[in-house]
């Protein structure tokens, strides 16, 4: 029998080392864990110990997965309703764009070129039609464009464009039953209800010593999530679902929202990002790269095609708009969770999550390489001065508020 | 070092990582402002993780406005009892591009940063923000050791 103990030591001591290199190299603790559990897995399965991390162990299965869950609740938990109600038309025209342009464009390439299975190539479009809305928020924090109106619609175009992810990984590779409708019934009277009860409940018994608003959120996401999977769907869609009708209360709760966040990153999400990449065969990677760069190339092409003139439509103009089109192309977090219920499903094989896998990363990677290996302040740049608006980089106290 | 060298001084920009070095830069800072009778700016910027991924994004965004609100605080104070004009910024980007673009929003007569040893290693994946800010501002820098 495995010694519990010395595993989970293992896979912590792989966490902290992933979380120093992520500090020292200045990257996302979850692109580090990616990385470290695909390395881990390859040197260990080698040299040391045959199964390599034992990624399948149910109890790390468990954690994994409820690490996706939370983060994708947090995720959907960051949408601003005022924004969207404000913008919903613009956000739905560019995030439905967003979403449809990569899904379908990548799916085609993934069936007609690469010759994968229709189900396998769903799927490859599903992980491939990810945007991040972080990433998106980083970049308009920097230049200003977050007190922008354009700036709101594009965030929230994001929340959309994952929106159709999240619902196109919960309902393409399920079978449409009885037990289907019973989760789109219950699921709408659930989140028809909970922006009510939830801060009402709250109000009633929270701000205890015993936590129960984490404990609250966490028996919704476990009740949802098994349903959803009862049902033959994927518990990250009640998820990402119950944090966007929370977003109004809960979303607002920055104590609760830091307590689920040091539960995520210090516990959960580490299993989570170390698991997804210990599947990541790096001998597929190696004997077939050009696979990886169809998809690369497939997914910033689709993005950027079904997205600049949906962004051109709605009047902005410059290099700017380029510049986002670039900037929805990443998606490391929906990425993997999609991926990973391919390979959990046996929906995709090893090799193909790792291309996708791979790709999600090149994707999330290869922008910021270029930026630090070819940096030049980006505002003493003609263009970019000239299509900069006059707003203040940062809103201090304002732009804390609107994350 | 006498004050003649520093004739013009009007508005100084320190750059404030509140690592130990940024903190000498603030005490130097601090005394040329008090001499020169010059403005004072504080820029701090929190540089997020690449590539930004959401819930980690924002833990990062929060925690950076907290650590170098708390920072200010006795800065502030020390300003005051000196009877400096002090300005603070909290932004968020790459650090030398924003402080480059502080400086020149502002326009600052001097820059004065901490110095920082790197790894060669570190030099090479990400560069040195000094050198970074040496190379693009237009106005002099200072490095204090």
């Amino acid at each position: 029998m495995t010694n519990t103990w010395a595993l989970s030591a293992l896979w912590v001591g792989l966490a902290l080392a992933a979380t120093l290199l992520a500090i020292w190299f200045k990257i996302s603790t979850a692109l580090s864990e990616i990385v470290v559990g695909t390395v881990a897995q390859l040197v260990i399965g080698l040299f040391l110990a045959q199964g390599g991390l034992l990624g399948n162990t149910q109890w790390i299965s468990f954690l994994a997965g409820t690490g996706a869950i939370v983060l994708t609740f947090l995720a959907g938990a960051e949408l601003d309703p005022a924004i969207f109600r404000t913008k919903w038309r613009e956000a739905l025209v560019i995030g439905l764009a967003g979403f449809f342009g990569p899904f379908l464009g990548c799916t085609a390439i993934a069936h007609y070129l690469l010759h994968w299975s229709i189900m396998s190539s769903w799927l490859c479009g599903v992980a491939l039609s990810t945007t991040s809305v972080a990433v998106v928020y980083a970049v308009m924090l920097e230049l200003g464009f977050n007190v922008t109106e354009y700036g709101k619609s594009i965030l929230a175009a994001c929340f959309i464009n994952d929106l159709g992810t999240v619902i196109a990984l919960g309902l393409i590779f399920s079978p449409f039953t009885i037990k289907t409708l019973i989760f789109v019934v219950v699921s709408v009277v659930v989140f028809a209800v909970l922006p009510f009860i939830t801060p009402w409940f709250f109000r009633k018994y929270g701000g205890r010593v015993s936590e129960i608003e984490a404990k609250y959120i966490l028996f919704l996401l476990f009740a949802m999530g098994g349903l959803a999977v009862w049902a033959g769907s994927e518990a990250v869609l009640p998820a990402y679902l119950i944090g966007m009708v929370l977003a109004g209360t809960v979303g607002k709760d920055h104590t609760l929202i830091r307590r689920l966040r040091t539960l995520t990153f210090g516990l959960l999400t580490p299993f989570y990002f170390i698991r997804a990449g210990s599947f990541v065969s790096v001998p597929a990677l190696i004997a077939a790269p050009a696979t990886m760069l169809i998809l690369f190339l497939a997914k910033s092409l689709t993005k950027a095609i079904a997205v600049y003139p949906a962004v051109r439509v709605h009047r902005y103009e410059g290099d700017s708009g380029t510049y986002y089109t670039l900037m929805m192309s990443t998606g490391l977090t929906f990425g993997t969770i999609s991926a990973l219920f391919g390979l959990n499903h046996q929906i995709i094989t090893q090799a193909q999550y790792s291309y996708l896998v791979g790709t999600v990363i090149a994707s999330a990677v290869i922008p910021t390489v270029i930026a630090n290996s070819f940096f030049l302040p980006r505002h003493l740049l003609p263009q970019a001065l000239a299509s900069r608006k006059p707003e203040p980089a940062v809103q201090r106290p304002m732009a804390a508020e609107e994350v | 070092m006498g004050s003649s060298v520093f004739v013009g001084i009007q508005r100084i920009l320190v750059a404030f990582d509140a690592s130990p070095h940024a903190e000498h830069a603030v005490d130097v800072a601090l005394s040329m402002a008090a001499d020169m009778k010059a403005k004072l700016f504080i820029v701090s910027v929190i540089r997020p993780p690449e590539p930004a991924e959401s819930a980690e994004f924002n833990a990062v965004l929060e925690d950076g406005r907290e650590r170098y609100e708390r920072c200010f605080a006795p800065i502030r104070e020390r300003a005051r009892q000196k009877e400096i004009e002090l300005e603070t910024d909290i932004v968020l980007g790459h650090p030398a591009e924003q402080i480059i673009h502080k400086a020149e929003t502002i326009q600052a007569s001097i820059i004065v940063m901490g110095k920082r040893s790197h790894t060669l290693l570190h030099r090479w994946m990400l560069g040195s923000n000094t050198e970074r800010v040496l190379k693009y501002a237009h106005c002099p820098v200072m490095i204090v050791h």
